[in-house]
């Protein structure tokens, strides 16, 4: 057993020394990593015009205010607040140098819970790992089908902890098959500047060095948008984009 | 279930294993080490897979040979790179000897047959022309083959552990069903990663597609069907509690309702 683990430990250092030299390559090729002292940022907010998306919100509950976002389908979760709608990859993807790549320490979490993903969209930075739970007390699979990525698909009792690592750009979907209509999508972008909107549409992505580039917007239910943006060095560039 | 029956059930599974272990004796030198797979793609392979793989295969390995039409379920596509029967874990490529063994047994109930007529070189020549049709051969290499511990011996007690995990652990029974059947409460619904419709194996007919041994459901259920909705329970149960489930896998099989067993 002992042997067992220590191989396990040897395992693990090895995959690490595959992933920095794979980010490595790639770096090469698109993306530079430099100092960004000046840098500035972009905040901003995605909406959703599909009229519906503003109802009367009642407001006699004082500061318990209820789920102040409505669905309109499972997939498009828009903000009665605002109008902004929840779940949108924002990046910046024509940008050749820029900061660090950083894979955080702690993985982001997907977990399943009541048959559902949660969250529902993940963007990530290439080569950072996701923690996949089940948090439900029955069986759930996690699926997906790359062909870059290795694709797996595990069978996962209740409280199964499955890390792994991606290490290509790559849009992924993640389905149980156990319930056919849940899934997730796992958004793998080879630069750090990305966000994923909140429950009112709100995204924000900073240390840009200045420059004009171009923001890409991605929904899974709403397709693509595009929307050119100069940034200014110690600045804050405000954007607002319309999925209408 | 009774434990009187699933005893006579080890009785005969027993006596299953041994035959299959006779076979897998006589069979030892389709897979014999001595056959050299080539690394590099030859005029012999390419010629062996245009005569006999492409009417199915497809001349670009893409499962869309002249035949492939009728058939269900559809030949391999082999563009993905994803393989059914490995010793790797989920998501892994193959390695050279899953695939040589798969071309030598065939796929029990599909038009895959084992490939014995051809010679074995034949057979290992078109291996590299199976794995030039996908990119994934290019930018990964199989992981290591998962570790099968020293079987057990089954006993009621063995079976009575396995019956806990397929019912209740990791309930197998959502797809395969309570007996086995194949007709759990999500069987009608699933469909393999290239959209055809699939139905989890139904264990009772005894003709596993990737070889009845112990070992072959053992490896099965560990590793996965890569491109199938049949998941890898590799995060799963010790190397005893494998052996039980195999056992109880094996145990649901129903002789008296297969003319050719
Ligand atoms: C008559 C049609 C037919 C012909 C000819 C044929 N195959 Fe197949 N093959 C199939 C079908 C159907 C499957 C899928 C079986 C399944 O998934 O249940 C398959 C599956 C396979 C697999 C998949 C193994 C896995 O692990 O997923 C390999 C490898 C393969 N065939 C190799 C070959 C080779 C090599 C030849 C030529 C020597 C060949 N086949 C000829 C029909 C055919
Ligand atoms: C999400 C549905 C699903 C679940 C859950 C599931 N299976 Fe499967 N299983 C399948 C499908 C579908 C196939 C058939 C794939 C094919 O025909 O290529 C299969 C095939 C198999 C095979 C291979 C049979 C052969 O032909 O060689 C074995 C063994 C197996 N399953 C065992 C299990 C066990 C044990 C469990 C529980 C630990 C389990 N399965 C859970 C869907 C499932």
């Amino acid at each position: 057993m002992k042997q067992f683990l220590f191989l396990g430990v040897l395992a693990v250092v090895f995959s690490c020394g595959n992933i920095l030299s794979a980010s490595d390559t790639s770096a090469k090729k698109v993306y530079t990593e430099i100092e960004v002292s000046e840098g500035g940022s972009i905040v901003g907010n995605v909406m959703f015009a599909g009229g519906a998306a503003i109802t009367e919100l009642n407001l006699h509950g004082g500061w318990d205010l209820g789920d102040s976002t409505k669905s309109l389908s499972e997939k498009v979760v828009v903000s009665k607040i605002n109008g902004g709608l929840k779940s949108v990859v924002v990046s910046l993807t024509d940008i050749s140098a820029g900061k660090k790549k950083v894979n955080p320490e702690i993985h982001p979490v997907i977990d399943q819970q009541k048959n559902s993903f949660i969250p529902r969209v993940t963007a990530i930075l290439v080569g950072t790992s996701v923690d996949i739970l089940n948090g439900d007390q029955e069986l759930h699979t996690v699926h997906t089908k790359t062909t870059r990525n290795q694709p797996f698909n595990y069978g996962a009792s209740y409280k199964m902890r499955i890390t792994k690592t991606f290490e290509y750009p790559e849009t992924i979907k993640l389905t149980c098959d156990v319930h056919k209509k849940s899934y997730a999508w796992i958004v793998v972008l080879d630069n750090p500047y990305f966000d994923v909107t909140d429950r009112n549409g709100y995204f924000e992505i900073c240390d840009i060095p200045p420059g004009a580039y171009k923001l890409q917007v991605w929904h899974e239910e709403l397709g693509n948008l595009e929307k050119e943006v100069t940034i200014h060095s110690k600045e804050i560039t405000k954007v607002e984009l319309v999925y209408s | 279930m009774k434990p009187k029956v699933l005893l006579s059930r080890v009785g005969l599974w027993s006596a299953m294993s041994v035959t299959s272990a006779a076979l897998m004796i006589t069979l030892a030198p389709l897979t014999a080490r001595a056959v050299s797979i080539p690394t590099e793609v030859t005029e012999e392979g390419k010629k062996t897979y245009s005569n006999y793989c492409a009417p199915c295969h497809g001349d670009e390995g893409k499962g869309d040979g002249s035949l492939a039409r009728s058939l269900l379920p559809k030949p391999r596509d082999f563009t993905r790179g994803a393989y059914k029967f490995r010793t790797t874990p989920s998501g892994s490529l193959p390695t050279d000897q899953d695939i040589y063994k798969t071309i030598s047994y065939g796929v029990p109930n599909s038009t895959m047959i084992p490939w014995d007529i051809l010679t074995e070189q034949q057979r290992a020549s078109v291996i590299p022309v199976l794995k030039s049709f996908s990119e994934a051969f290019e930018v990964r290499k199989p992981d290591a083959a998962v570790g099968v511990g020293l079987e057990t011996r089954p006993s009621e007690k063995t079976l009575a552990e396995g019956k806990k995990i397929y019912e209740e652990k990791l309930e197998c029974w959502k797809c395969h069903g309570v007996e086995g059947r194949g007709d759990g409460p999500s069987a009608s619904e699933q469909e393999d990663d290239f959209g055809f419709p699939i139905k989890p194996f139904d264990f009772t007919t005894g003709k596993f597609k990737g070889g009845n041994s112990s070992t072959d459901v053992y490896l099965r259920f560990t590793t996965g069907l890569n491109g199938t909705p049949m998941p890898s329970f590799a995060k799963e149960l010790t190397d005893e509690q494998r052996w039980s489930l195999t056992h109880y896998v094996l145990s649901l099989i129903k002789p008296e309702e297969c003319p050719h067993k």
